[in-house]
């Protein structure tokens, strides 16, 4: 085991994790399922199914348009109602969805064929197409497309494979409970993983926080070579990738569009690896992730979801609102989105709802800029929040642009200490796409 | 839909430590050293700083009040003025310096450059500052030897720095009263434990960042240690030159002011390093005994440019900043 | 269009104002203005020269080339200076020894040389006249204005020969009043005020267009 280390700046916070203690139950068929066709970063799914078509659970209903991109399939059986605009929560905005109407029988295609339990009989190209084919994507909230970093460049070998079990925001219980329940699966998917990028060692990093899957972890990876385990002091943004294998490896990440494949790592998160041990053995695609609801709810809970799910079905199986909710959040509460509305469905990427009521949603009003630093400090990346945000404010993105604006994670971690309470993430955000349509702007004008 | 959600950018949590927090904190802070100058100069010192927190406060609230912006006197930092302008005056002063002083720092020095956050010098000093040069003999004479809760002497005593510097005739006190407070002086700078309390207490409430504070105090031991004695060298008397003046409090309370001081970690210790050398610059071979306040204000105009020459190294840059070198 | 004299005289006190709305002629008015007295004379001086000075130029403005004007306003403004700086010296010995250099210094005071370039070089006779007694004037109060402020705080009291207001201070005077910090203070502090009055006027007028 290696020495617990922990990350220089972010921040400790108060982990809330009310629902570490809650087994993983099934959340059921809901009435209605909505699939959108983005639900990964990279080129969105083209639906191949119409209004009135049958599907069955693990059927394909959105096809890959390119290399960065992944399949969307049916995650239960029923009748294809409509192809749509609905409100995507992430994008913010409508996008194209299929929406199904589930026969609550969970009927599965007939496609679906049992795989191996034997990794040493497939081949780094047949996990990397067995990963492409489930639709995987990053389970850990970025929804990256798995195959895509399954085949890093010919010319950047890869060393070390990270598993990511840091699970560093607040209250999500998501990934400690597959840890605790399926530890021999996540191996199994993990050591898959390793096999298809070649990476001799893997690391199964997890924070202190969850004693229990350390436990499972430690136990599953026995006897296992080349997989070793390394416990974390937690401390907020942690699990983020470049923070992980800064602090895990003492390596870093050259600024965008460098990737972890440049200093010759991979990091996937502990949900990816069980999904694609799914996918091995029994042929399953990506149709169902587990999702914990939690903060404000009668019974925090930690449910595998069907993807489609709509938020406002989940909160009613958590036992619904406790007190008058302010805000729901999809992902965490440092780096989540706050809904507008609960008709919302899960997505790929979906790793909570987190319910806050009225009384802890902060509305202050923002005080002016005392220039304390305390961002400064806290950056993980080690950037200056203070004149990135100031210099956006203004609408100087030349200015921000100089302050390394892009390199920003969005971690929130400026923010959170910003005792003025502004909203730094939102103004370097602001200054980021504003950074952006300027070089796109430039490159059409070069090009045209 | 019947619930009203909220939506807004993450992150959703936010700390505690909103600003009226810190500031508050920093108040607390003060009281050891606002105790330890009511128990060696008595009311009158309790006077001084009672007219010079509300002069601060009233003259920050007529001002808002007048340009019609927020209120802000709840935030507590024209508190923290008040009380840093007091402990920067000698106890002999007539009350309407306070007044007019704390008045000075609140509207000339913060107010009119902006508010909170937009001063580019520390108020209570610029106020100090304002005093010194309009009343210069209240502000160097009016000293008097400490008593016992109002025990006071009126005639004037010598202060440390002023005998160190062979300005006045007089025995320097001994260590433990220099260390207690039993010494003439400024009404918050005499007593270091007092201050060191409170000094403690904010790097332990992580309010302040102990390398502004270190950095002055170890910068001014060393080159008065080295260059304290003229003609020879590392025979100063360090300690006393560590123990007396403002150092303590300029060093935990007034350097280390979030507005004017530098926002990364490796600037503050420059800051403070810079601090130390101003004060032993002007201490050892300058017209005043006394350094620390201009060697705070002196940097604090030094402060953006710090900030925008000390730069931290960005997360990932190495590789690059390698590869720009080998171009 | 026939500018109105009347207007010409009048800009120098608010609108055009030199030292708070132009700044100009920043240095006499900080270096000077430690007594009412000082702060008069030098007006005087600036008013005299002033006038003089616009008067010439407009007059010859229209044999003056071009190319040589700046020479030609250096002469017509050395002038007056010289016959000032005599008729002080001769005259008023002592506050000649008080304004010291500054008196030759008008030949470089920027409100002269401002005004012959931007307005007697292109106005009639008599609207520079007007323009040179009012900016003068006005130049004169914002002087009297700063040093009566300053020499009042700075001193506790006001001294006219062997006049004093209050006879006695009745507050204890603030040296800084008297040093380059108290004059840069104390301008500020008027450039400040002014500019807010104008700014209201300014809101009150367009709220009544509107």
């Amino acid at each position: 085991m290696l020495r617990a280390r922990t990350l220089s700046g972010g921040v400790h916070l108060d982990d809330r994790k009310i629902s570490s203690g809650k087994p993983v139950e099934f959340a059921g068929i809901p009435p209605e399922i909505v699939l959108f066709m983005s639900q990964h970063t990279g080129a969105p799914a083209k639906p191949v199914v119409k209004p009135g078509d049958r599907v069955l659970a693990g059927q394909v209903v959105g096809e890959a348009q390119s290399f960065v991109s992944a399949p969307v399939h049916a995650s239960t059986s029923g009748i294809v109602k409509a192809v749509e605009n609905r409100y995507h929560p992430i994008l913010a905005k409508p996008s194209t969805a299929v929406v199904i109407e589930p026969d609550g029988k969970g009927e599965i295609w007939e496609g679906i064929a049992p795989g191996s339990d034997d990794i040493s009989a497939l081949s780094p190209e047949d996990i990397v197409k067995i990963a492409r084919n489930a639709g995987l994507v990053g389970l850990g909230g970025a929804a990256f497309p798995t195959a895509v970093k399954l085949s890093p460049p010919k010319d950047k070998p890869i060393d070390v494979y990270l598993l990511n079990g840091a699970e560093c925001e607040p209250y999500l219980t998501c990934d400690a409970r597959l840890m605790v329940e399926e530890a021999d699966e996540i191996v199994f998917g993990f050591m898959a993983m390793m096999k298809a990028v070649g990476a001799p060692r893997g690391i199964v990093c997890i924070e202190d926080n969850k004693p229990e899957a350390i436990m499972a972890m430690e136990r599953a990876i026995s006897g296992k070579p080349g997989i070793e385990l390394c416990v974390l002091k937690t401390r907020y943004p942690q699990g983020g990738e470049k923070q992980l294998i800064q602090v895990v490896l003492g390596r870093e990440v050259p600024p965008p569009p460098g990737l972890p494949f440049d200093v010759g790592v991979v990091v996937s998160n502990v949900g990816t690896a069980y999904a694609l041990a799914k996918a091995i053995r029994t042929g399953m695609p990506l149709v169902d992730r587990v999702v914990t609801v939690t903060g404000a709810v009668r019974s925090p809970s930690n449910f595998r979801v069907l993807l489609g799910t709509p938020v406002s079905f989940l909160i009613e199986k958590a036992g619904g609102y406790a007190g008058e909710p302010g805000k729901v959040i999809m992902g965490g509460p440092m780096m989540g989105i706050s809904l507008p509305r609960t008709d919302v469905p899960v997505v790929k990427g979906t790793t909570g709802i987190v319910v806050m009521t009225r009384d802890e949603v902060n509305l202050d009003k923002p005080l002016p800029c005392i220039r304390c630093g305390r961002c400064v400090d806290a950056c993980p990346l080690r950037l200056l929040p203070v004149w990135i945000a100031a210099y956006s404010d203004r609408g100087t993105y030349e200015e921000a642009e100089k302050y390394r604006a892009l390199d920003c994670c969005e971690c929130g971690v400026c923010a959170y200490r910003c005792p003025s309470r502004r909203p730094l993430v939102q103004s370097i955000r602001l200054a980021k796409q504003a950074i952006m349509e300027e070089r796109r702007a430039r490159a059409q004008k070069a090009s045209g | 839909m019947t619930e009203r959600l909220v939506v807004s950018p993450s992150p959703h949590w936010k700390t505690d430590k909103t600003v009226p927090a810190l500031m508050l904190d920093v108040v607390i802070a003060l009281m050891p050293a606002v105790i330890a100058s009511i128990v060696f100069f008595g009311w009158k010192a309790l006077a001084i700083i009672l007219t010079s927190v509300s002069s601060a406060v009233i003259s920050e609230a007529i001002y808002e009040k007048a340009v019609k912006r927020d209120i802000t006197i709840k935030d507590y930092s024209a508190v923290i003025t008040g009380i840093l302008l007091a402990m920067n005056m000698p106890p002999g002063v007539p009350l309407w310096m306070p007044a007019i002083g704390s008045a000075f720092a609140i509207v000339i020095a913060k107010q009119l450059f902006g508010g909170l956050g937009c001063n580019f010098v520390n108020p209570a000093l610029a106020g100090r500052a304002f005093l010194m040069a309009a009343w210069p003999l209240h502000m160097t004479r009016d000293w008097l030897a400490p008593g016992f809760f109002g025990g006071v002497d009126a005639g004037a005593s010598p202060t440390p720095l002023a005998v160190l510097k062979g300005e006045s005739s007089g025995v320097l006190p001994g260590l433990w009263d220099m260390l207690l407070g039993n010494r003439a002086g400024c009404l918050g700078e005499t007593s270091i434990i007092a201050i060191l309390i409170g000094g403690i207490y904010l790097i332990w409430k992580e309010v302040i960042d102990p390398r502004i504070p270190l950095g002055f105090i170890g910068t001014v031991f060393v080159l008065t240690w080295v260059f304290g004695k003229p003609g020879a060298f590392f025979q100063g008397n360090a300690v006393y030159h560590v123990l007396s003046g403002g150092l303590f409090l300029g060093a935990f309370f007034m350097a280390t002011d979030y507005v004017t001081s530098p926002v990364t970690a490796r600037g503050r210790l420059l800051m403070g390093i810079g601090c130390g050398a101003i004060t032993v610059l002007i201490r050892l071979w300058g017209g005043y005994p006394e350094g620390v306040s201009y060697s705070i204000l002196l940097m604090n105009l030094v402060t953006p440019l710090i900030d925008r020459v000390v730069v931290p190294r960005y997360y990932g840059w190495k590789h690059e900043a390698r590869k720009e070198k080998a171009l | 269009m026939k500018r109105s004299v009347f207007y010409d005289f009048t800009k120098g006190f608010i609108e055009e104002n030199p030292t708070f709305r132009l700044v100009i002629g920043m240095c006499p008015t900080l270096a000077v203005t430690t007594s009412v007295v000082n702060g008069f004379w030098m007006g005087l001086s600036v008013i005299f020269v002033l006038v003089f000075a616009n008067v010439f130029v407009s007059l010859l403005r229209k044999v003056t080339p071009d190319e040589i004007r700046l020479p030609v306003f250096v002469i017509l403004i050395a002038t007056p200076v010289v016959i000032v700086e005599l008729v002080m010296k001769a005259y008023l010995p002592a506050m000649y020894e008080i304004l010291g250099i500054f008196v030759p210094l008008i030949v470089v005071n920027c409100i002269i040389i401002a005004r012959a370039e931007a307005f007697a070089f292109k106005q009639p006779v008599l609207n520079s006249l007007a323009d040179g007694l009012g900016i003068g004037a006005g130049y004169t109060l914002n002087l009297i204005l700063i040093s009566g402020i300053r020499e009042f705080l700075g001193t506790g009291q006001i001294t006219i020969g062997s006049f004093r207001f209050p006879a006695t201070p009745f507050f204890e005077p603030a040296a800084v009043m008297l040093t380059p910090p108290g004059g840069f203070i104390c301008l500020g502090l008027l450039m400040a005020i002014l500019n807010v009055l104008l700014a209201r006027r300014e809101r009150k007028t367009k709220a009544q267009a509107v």
